[in-house]
Formats: structure tokens, sequence, C-alpha cells
């Protein structure tokens, strides 16, 4: 037992240097801290003590939970931290502007320049080496790309800062009685980096409340954190690093089986790594006693792409829904922002198609088709001018919502396909309207699990270009998989070669399928564990997430058939 | 109140307890789940000969006489290159007589220069070779792809020809084939077009790359076989054209026709003629032929025929060979490469026996990362391997380029995945488009320092007129395009 000690727990306090403590507390943009680290594990641990402590006072507590918060994203993104403070200053006062001012014109004014000041500094950041490309390769000039870098999490905050100007004006909450309030809400850690969107209206309530945390609410933090960490780095991490990685990298290289595999793998790469992450952020906040929204609701169950967005990434596509889709029309009128985008978008997409006719009319072909289905989907409608307003609102708030994600040409293509989805689903619905009593029958049953399996592999499809690092990759991955044949022997070898990685990509999508009874079930086996049950299975998944990441990359292999 | 009390303490007690029952599952549990294990199936890419010795002298005593001596060098053509030491040596020497082709080749615009690059999956896809040939064919002329095969492993991701073929050809490679039917080609490739039932039959397409953009002088290499009755048909414009096959010597050439973009060839009642596969070059400046094999160590060379060698050195003449090898050899274990660098001397010496009066380089390991407590850094077995590749170069006089530290040395391929963009893959081994033209340009640059080098030497040797030996490849070279 001593000998086990002075190994384990010791080892722990000697091996300590003055360089180690340095380094858990400097920035270093090699390793942003993550959830997923033992150096937040530790932080956590010693910071949530002190807030436990803490709890019962009010303004020592924010300014303590800022402070921590301030640290965190000091450790994720270095300097940048000031730019938190500097621009949660603004638009605290730019809130209290909008409240205050009383005639509609001047509130209208100082939303929108408070919405452009905000737009404009995430614009700055992500998209102006995309503006200069786009300009380059339009006009043949030569700018320079400027060295930006990316502050971490700045989509995320900017789009939490509009939500609270939004509201005040639409009169749907007060401004925070302070400054401190305010910094609470946008610097609060669990969700600074990655999500998921927390709404002004939905959040501020809550700081004002005693803080209190039920016995189902820890249940479902640690269920959460556990679920999260294994989605995000055993699954996720091990299959793109040892597999998805690969292929996307030279597809070519790899033969048709392992180029499909590779696009199934990422959809639950992606899955896992981002629903995961939300998920631990979520039970880092329910232990701190603040809930967030659902951010995932196992979207790949989903049987319409109506309904996948309804639970994929809920956080963002409510905020879009509300805040760019109401804003330009939504299902009632049209407006000139509201079709500029989609106009802009299939313009460029005939112009497009024309520049290639020389070389091939598939450009063209596909243009074309695509112009004229999404012209269908309303002119078939029997309200047509209603349909159309939707549609196209809809198809901005896609193109946007997808340039959100990254400043490319393939997050455009992947909006704008998901756009284009939405529209046919919309018109497929008017045509052939869902009937209650036919889910529950057998062929009902059946047209839902064929539904399911068509709707992910759409979805799936549409990763292809979220993933490829440009058009052509895409291309080729898409190229490659056509030319996939059956040939069961050929597929068992390689999945032979890479058991590890399919065995957890099927991990995976079981879980993602597993009936909701099932999971209710195992969720309550855990929650009648005793304290030391629940530590000592957050242990193991602790040793596995550690396990798995010192498991180094698998090493390459070839097949040839 | 006190409810709530609890309820805090209770999910700090959980956390805190699970750091220690982590700390005790530590304790005992395994390191790693899923510890890196080979897949050994038939049909995964190894190189058996490479396996066979790992498995025999894996052990061997490391001898070490080299590291501490100057290297110094016997004159050729008059002209010696300064004494180097083992750090730091290029070898620039051995490769006199390729400098000096350069050297025709720039200053009378005369004669031809051809380059065998002889590589692994570093290599797939014309990766590095297009870059690198696009160097040499920039400042001494030539166009054409060189030589290619009949199937390819890696024809789909090749951008400098797009290379397709049928389903139905007989492969047998000298990674896997110890005594093939027919002696394996210079490419280590044998082809038969062994179905009866339907017609093999490969498809070529200029790219539309500078220096590439046609199929120069396509000709096709075949070997010997007692089937005289073989054909080959090809479309020229409407008609179709029939060649016949004639299969006597050890190697021959078929003139296909002029120079073009698209080429489709079928062949017909062709069994058992052992087909190497076509050339397309324009006969004038360099050349260079892209050998890449997946999962090669260099080690099956070995097997080269000599006589099949030397008629395919009489009609194509090669000046350099490159052999850029080495991913392959580093995950078996062991740091000590003394078995490597025996068989890959053997090795180079094989191949000046096969190719007389090439000249040889060798080209080292790159950086490749492994992953050491969660954290990815050099694998430790490149340094004893670039050690080793050096070592069998010195000893068979060839020249040397250490990739590894021109790459940026120890950390370096973590830093080409890591930077945006990236240059290299994330299995931390291979290169990227991006990065395999770095890559070529190092390589590229070092020779023609050398090259440079080699100039003022020349002007300044002392021998008035050097006996440069006439070049008889070259005058038969041309023949192929006759023939």
């Amino acid at each position: 037992m001593q000998d086990w000690f002075t190994q384990n727990i010791a080892a722990l306090f000697t091996d300590i240097t003055a360089e180690t403590v340095t380094n858990w507390f400097v920035f270093n943009p090699k390793e942003p801290i993550l959830f997923n680290t033992a150096l937040f594990l530790g932080l956590f641990l010693v910071f949530y003590s002190i807030y436990i402590a803490l709890k019962n006072t009010f303004y020592p507590r924010l300014v303590y939970v800022i402070l921590f918060s301030l640290f965190f994203y000091y450790k994720s993104s270095g300097i940048f931290f000031l730019l938190l403070v500097g621009s949660s200053v603004v638009d605290y006062n730019l809130g209290n502007l909008v409240h205050r001012t009383q005639s509609v014109v001047n509130k209208k004014l100082c939303l929108a320049f408070s919405v452009v000041l905000n737009l404009g500094f995430l614009g700055y950041f992500k998209y102006t080496n995309f503006i200069i490309d786009t300009y380059n390769s339009a006009t043949g000039a030569d700018f320079a790309f400027q060295k930006i870098i990316l502050p971490v999490g700045i989509s995320f905050y900017t789009f939490q800062s509009i939500s609270y100007i939004i509201e005040i004006y639409r009169k749907e909450i007060e401004p925070t009685k302070n400054y401190v309030d305010y910094l609470f809400f946008v610097s609060f850690f669990p969700q600074l980096v990655a999500g998921p969107i927390v709404r002004a209206k939905d959040f501020l309530p809550q700081i004002y409340q005693k803080l209190n945390v039920t016995k189902d609410d820890i249940n479902r933090a640690f269920l959460l954190i556990i679920g999260g960490l294994i989605k995000k780095t055993v699954i996720s991490d091990y299959i793109s690093i040892n597999f998805v990685d690969r292929v996307f990298d030279a597809p070519s290289s790899y033969t048709a089986f392992e180029n499909l595999m590779a696009s199934y793998g990422y959809a639950i790469q992606i899955y896992c790594d981002f629903s995961g992450y939300s998920d631990m952020a979520i039970g880092v906040a329910l232990l701190l006693g603040f809930k967030l929204p659902t951010n995932f609701r196992t979207p790949y169950q989903s049987a319409s792409i109506t309904e996948f967005w309804r639970r994929w990434h809920i956080s963002l596509s409510t905020w879009l829904k509300d805040f760019l889709y109401i804003s330009v029309g939504g299902n009632r009128h049209g407006s000139f922002a509201g079709f500029l985008f989609p106009a802009l978008f299939f313009f460029g997409l005939i112009v497009w198609g024309i520049t290639y006719a020389p070389t091939s009319n598939i450009p063209l072909l596909i243009a074309v088709a695509a112009t004229a289905v999404f012209s269908l989907t309303f002119l078939l409608s029997k309200e047509k001018e209603r349909t159309m307003f939707t549609n196209v609102n809809l198809m901005t708030t896609m193109l946007l919502g997808g340039l959100w994600h990254g400043a490319s040409l393939r997050f455009i293509i992947w909006g704008a396909l998901h756009g284009l989805a939405l529209a046919v689903h919309k018109i497929f619905m008017e045509f052939f309207p869902p009937k209650a009593e036919a889910k529950r029958s057998f062929f009902g049953g059946i047209w839902t699990v064929l539904s399911v399996i068509a709707t992910f592999h759409f979805v799936a499809f549409c990763w292809i270009f979220f993933r490829a690092k440009d058009f052509d990759t895409a291309l080729q991955v898409i190229n490659n998989i056509g030319n996939v044949t059956f040939d069961l022997q050929q597929w068992l070898v390689i999945a032979e070669g890479y058991k590890n990685v399919f065995l957890l990509m099927a991990i995976g999508f079981v879980w993602h399928f597993l009936p909701e009874k099932m999971v209710e079930r195992m969720q309550r086996v855990f929650k009648a564990l005793p304290i030391i049950g629940k530590a000592i299975i957050l242990g193991l998944v602790y040793w596995l997430v550690y396990a798995m990441a010192s498991a180094g990359p698998q090493p390459f292999i070839y097949f040839q058939f | 109140m006190n409810q709530n009390k609890s309820y805090f303490l209770q999910s700090f007690a959980i956390f805190a307890l699970s750091i220690v029952a982590f700390l005790v599952f530590k304790s005992f549990l395994p390191k790693k789940i899923f510890a890196e294990t080979t897949a050994n199936s038939k049909n995964v890419v190894i190189d058996s000969l490479l396996l066979e010795a790992v498995e025999e002298d894996s052990t061997a005593e490391e001898g070490d006489t080299l590291s501490n001596q100057p290297i110094s060098f016997t004159a050729v053509d008059g002209i010696t290159f300064p004494d180097e030491t083992f750090s730091d040596y290029k070898g620039f020497q051995h490769l006199v007589q390729f400098y000096e082709k350069l050297y025709q080749l720039e200053t009378t615009q005369q004669g031809n220069v051809r380059i065998a690059y002889f590589g692994d999956s570093m290599t797939d896809g014309d990766m590095i070779v297009q870059d690198f040939r696009t160097n040499f064919q920039n400042q001494f002329g030539g166009q054409g792809v060189g030589f290619v095969n009949i199937t390819s492993e890696s024809a789909a991701s090749r951008n400098s020809i797009k290379h397709e073929f049928s389903g139905n050809w007989k492969t047998q490679s000298y990674l896997n084939v110890k005594n093939p039917r027919s002696p394996f080609g210079v490419n280590g490739h044998v082809f038969f077009a062994n179905d009866t039932a339907h017609v093999e039959w490969v498809k070529y397409q200029a790219s539309k790359l500078k220096n590439l953009s046609e199929l120069y002088n396509p000709t096709l290499f075949y070997g010997k076989s007692a089937n005289k009755s073989g054909k080959i048909a090809l479309k020229v414009g409407n008609d179709t054209i029939c060649k016949k096959l004639t299969p006597n010597k050890l190697v021959n050439t078929l003139v296909i026709g002029n120079t073009t973009k698209n080429l489709k060839v079928d062949f017909v009642k062709a069994d058992s003629i052992p087909i190497y596969g076509f050339n397309f070059d324009d006969g004038k400046g360099v050349h260079v032929d892209n050998f890449s094999n997946r999962g090669n160590s260099g080690l099956p060379i070995s097997t080269f025929n000599t006589e099949v060698m030397r008629q395919f050195q009489e009609k194509l003449g090669y000046d350099l060979i490159v052999l850029h090898y080495g991913t392959n050899v580093l995950n078996y274990g062991s740091l000590n490469y003394t078995w490597y660098e025996k068989r890959m001397k053997n090795v180079v010496n094989h191949l000046k026996e096969c190719f007389p009066g090439v000249a040889i380089l060798v080209i080292s390991t790159a950086d490749k990362a492994t992953k050491y407590d969660l954290e990815m850094k050099t694998d430790s077995a490149v340094v004893p391997l670039t050690l080793a590749q050096k070592k069998y170069a010195v000893q068979a006089e060839a020249a040397y380029v250490n990739l590894y530290t021109l790459m940026g040395g120890d950390g370096s391929m973590v830093k080409w995945v890591e930077e945006v963009p990236a240059a290299a893959n994330k299995d931390y081994t291979h290169f990227n488009y991006r990065g395999a033209k770095r890559i070529s340009s190092m390589i590229y640059n070092q020779i023609y320092s050398g090259y440079e080098q080699f100039k003022k030497l020349r002007a300044n040797r002392k021998v008035v007129k050097a006996a440069v030996k006439k070049d008889s490849t070259t005058v038969k070279k041309d023949s192929i395009h006759v023939d």
C-alpha cells in the first residue's frame, strides 16, 4: 500500500516543478484548455470547492466565476480575453441605450449599430481572408492575405451578445441590473468557447434566482459529462485521427469502400465531437446550478430534413430562426436581404455552370436543375407567394448559417443543399400530408425507417462538403463512393484492418439509435448508485479517456485487391 | 436550504472521489487501449523481402567505423569534390557523370538525361516526383511523363497523367512475388493479358500540366514469350489499327503512333507475353520515370534480372537512379538497422551491375512522428534509419540527401502537419501536394547546388580535354522512336 502510494500519489506532487506550475496558468496556443483535459479537471476541482463556499453570496460569487471564466478564456485564446471584456462593455451600454431610447427610429438605429458592430468584429476575424480570396479569384487582383488569428468562440459569444440586444429591443427582457451581471452572462465559461448558444432571456433570470441544485440535476450533470467524454475523446478523436482524416487527406489513395466508410465515419465523428462537447458544457453548467438548453437530440434518428434541424445544434438553429429567419421576413413576407443571398447564390451557380460549359455540360446542368427545383418548390404550391417568401428566407438562413460554420465556398454549398432540401421537403409535405394514424401501422413503420435512412444519407452526403479541405477533394470522395461495388470479401478484409476504428464507429451508431427506454433504464441504474459507485464509474471513464489519448496513431495501411 | 448544501457537497464528493478512483485505475489498468498491431493479411501491402530480412538478422552487431574519418574522393574525369565529413555527407562526387550529361545538355542542347525515381507510398500518385520532374524540365528542357505502368494501385490519385485499365490484368509485383512467370521490368512489375474471354485494355490521357500536355511518342515495352500471335489494337480517328507483337528479345519495344493526347490500347491474344508498360517522352531534355510502390522498403530491387535490366538500359539510358525509401522500414521495433544497411548496399551494387555507368542517389527517410506519452514526437527510429541510409550510401559510393534534416530535423513532421495550410497528412507520415512540392524542391536544390559546384570544378580542372565517355546508350535510345 505504501509503495503504491509513493508510486502513484506522491509522484504526482514530486514531479511538479516551477515550470509545470507556470504551464498551468500561462496560455499555450498549442494546448488550449478543453473540458476533456486533466488540467481542467484539476482546476475545476479547486474552483468548485471555493464556488460551493461562496454559494450563498451574490456578487462575490459572480465576480469569482467571471474571473475564472476570463482565466479559462485566456487559457484558450490568450490575449483575446481583452476583446471579450472590451466588446462586453460596448454591448452592455448599447443594450441600455436601446432600452432607454424612446423614439422608434432612434431605437432602430441603436439596434442596427450594435448588430453591425458585432457582426463587423466577427466578419473581420472570420471572413477577411475569405473576402480577399474571393475578390482575387473574381478579378484577378492579388491582395495579400492578412495574418488574422480567429479568437476562440467569437462566433458563439457574438451571437449571445446580439441575442441580448435584440431581445431588449423586442422587449422580451429587461437589461441586466449592472455590468457585472452582463459580463457573467457573456463570459460564463461552460458555454463560452463552443456553445450551446445561450439566450439572454433563458439565462439572465437564472442569475437572479437562488442558487440551487437538486439531486436530479447532479445525476443528469454527471451522465452528460460521462457521455460527452466518451463521445468526444473515445469515439470522435480516435476515428478522426486514425481513419477519417487520412481518407479525406488523399481520398484517391484509398479504396472506394474506405471512402464510403470515411463518410459514415465523419457523420458519427462530427456528431460525437460537437454534441459530446456541448453535453460536457451543459453538465458543467448544471453542476454550478445553471441550466443550459439541450443542443442535440439524437439528430440522425430524424425522419425528415426539417426534423433533423429541430434536433441538430438546436441552440444555433433556434437562434437563426428567431433572429435571422424572422428578421428577413419569416414565412409572412419577403425582404431585400431575404432575396439578396439566394439570388446571388443562384446567379453565381449559373455563372459557374456557364464558365465550365466549354469543358463539361455537367456544371451548367446542375446549376439549372438546382434553380429549377428551387423555383418549383414554390411554383407548385397552392400559396405561391407565401411559400416563395418562406423558402427564399429559409434559403437565406441556411446559406448564412453555412457561412457561419466557416469562411469557405464549401460551407455555402453545404448550407445551400440543406436549404434546398428543406424547401423540397415542404412541398412534399404539401402534396403528401402525413396521416397521424399511419405512423402506427406496419407500413407506416417501414416508411419511417426508410425516411430515417434517406435523411441520414442526405445529411452524411452534405457532410462531405463540410469536411473535405476543398471542393475538388469533396468531388473526389463522391466520385470514389460512386465506384463502390458489393464485395463482401473485400469489405471484411478492410474491416479487419481497421477493426478498432470500425468497432468505435459501430458503438457510436448503435448508441445513437438505442431506444429511449433502454437509455432511461441505464440512467436509472446510474442514478441509483451510491456516491462511491458514481465516483468509480467516473474514474473509470477518465481512465478510458487517458488510455485512448495514449494510444498512438494506428500505422497506415494500404490495401490491394 | 440544508438540502441544497448537501447536493453541492455530494457532487463535489463524487468529483473528488472520481479522481482518486482514476489514480487507482491508472496504476493497474493498461496504459493504452488498442495496442498498435500491424494488420497482416494477404491484401495488405507489405514488402515480403523486408519481413524476411527483419526475421533473419535484426540482432546483427552494429559496427561503427565511418563516423569519425573524413571521406575523400578519387577523381572522375579530372574532377574531385573536396573532402566531406560523415555528418554532412552529400557525395556529389558520385554524380559527376550525371552532372556532365546535364552540362552537355545545358551547353550544347544535345542529348538527353534520364532519371529513374524508385520510391514507396511517399511518391504514390506521382507526388514529389512530378514536381521533381517539373524542376528538371523547366531548367533543362524535356517533355513527357516518362515510363508508366499498365496497372497501378495509385492510378486514381495521379495528376500528371490520367490512367485507367481493365480489371482483368494479371499483375505480378516484386513486392510480394519472388519468382515471377517472366522477369520483372524496370518498374518492378510484370503484367499479363491472360484473360482469353475478355480483352485487356489500358487507357492514358495526358494532363494539362506544363511539359506533360501530350503523350509523347507512345512506346510499348514488353518481354519475351513463345506466343507469337499477340496483337494490340488501338483506334486512330475512326479506324482500328492492329499491330503485331514480336516477343523475341528479353525487352522489346513497339512505337504505337504519333504524339497524342489520348491513347487506348487493347491487348488481343497476348496471353503469357510479359507486358511492362508505356513510355512517353519527346526524346530530348530530361525525363523522370516514377517507379513508386506502396509498402516498398527498397530491398525488392535486389530481385532485378541483370540481363533484362541491361536491355532496358540500352533502350532507355538511365543516368541517375534515385532511391527514396524508409517509411516502411520504421515500424519494426528495433533501432538497429545494420541488416537494412547491408542489404541496401547490395541493392546499390546490383543496380550498378544492371545499369552500367549509372549514378545513384539515396534519399533518406523523411521525419515521421509517433505518439509518446500523449504527445506526437519524432519517431525514435527516424535518426538511426537516416544514419543507416547514409552509411550504405557512403559504402556503395552513392550520393545522399538527408531529407530529415532538410525538413527541419527533430519534430519537423509535427510542424508540417500542424501548420496552416497543412503540408503533411494526419498519419504524420505522408505529405500532401503542398508538402510534396516543398520536398521535391529541397531534393532538387541539393542536386542543383552540387551541379553548380561541379561547373566551377570543371572550369578549373587541369586536364585539358577530359575523356568524356561517348554515351552509347544515347544513340541507341533513339532507336525506340524509329523502331
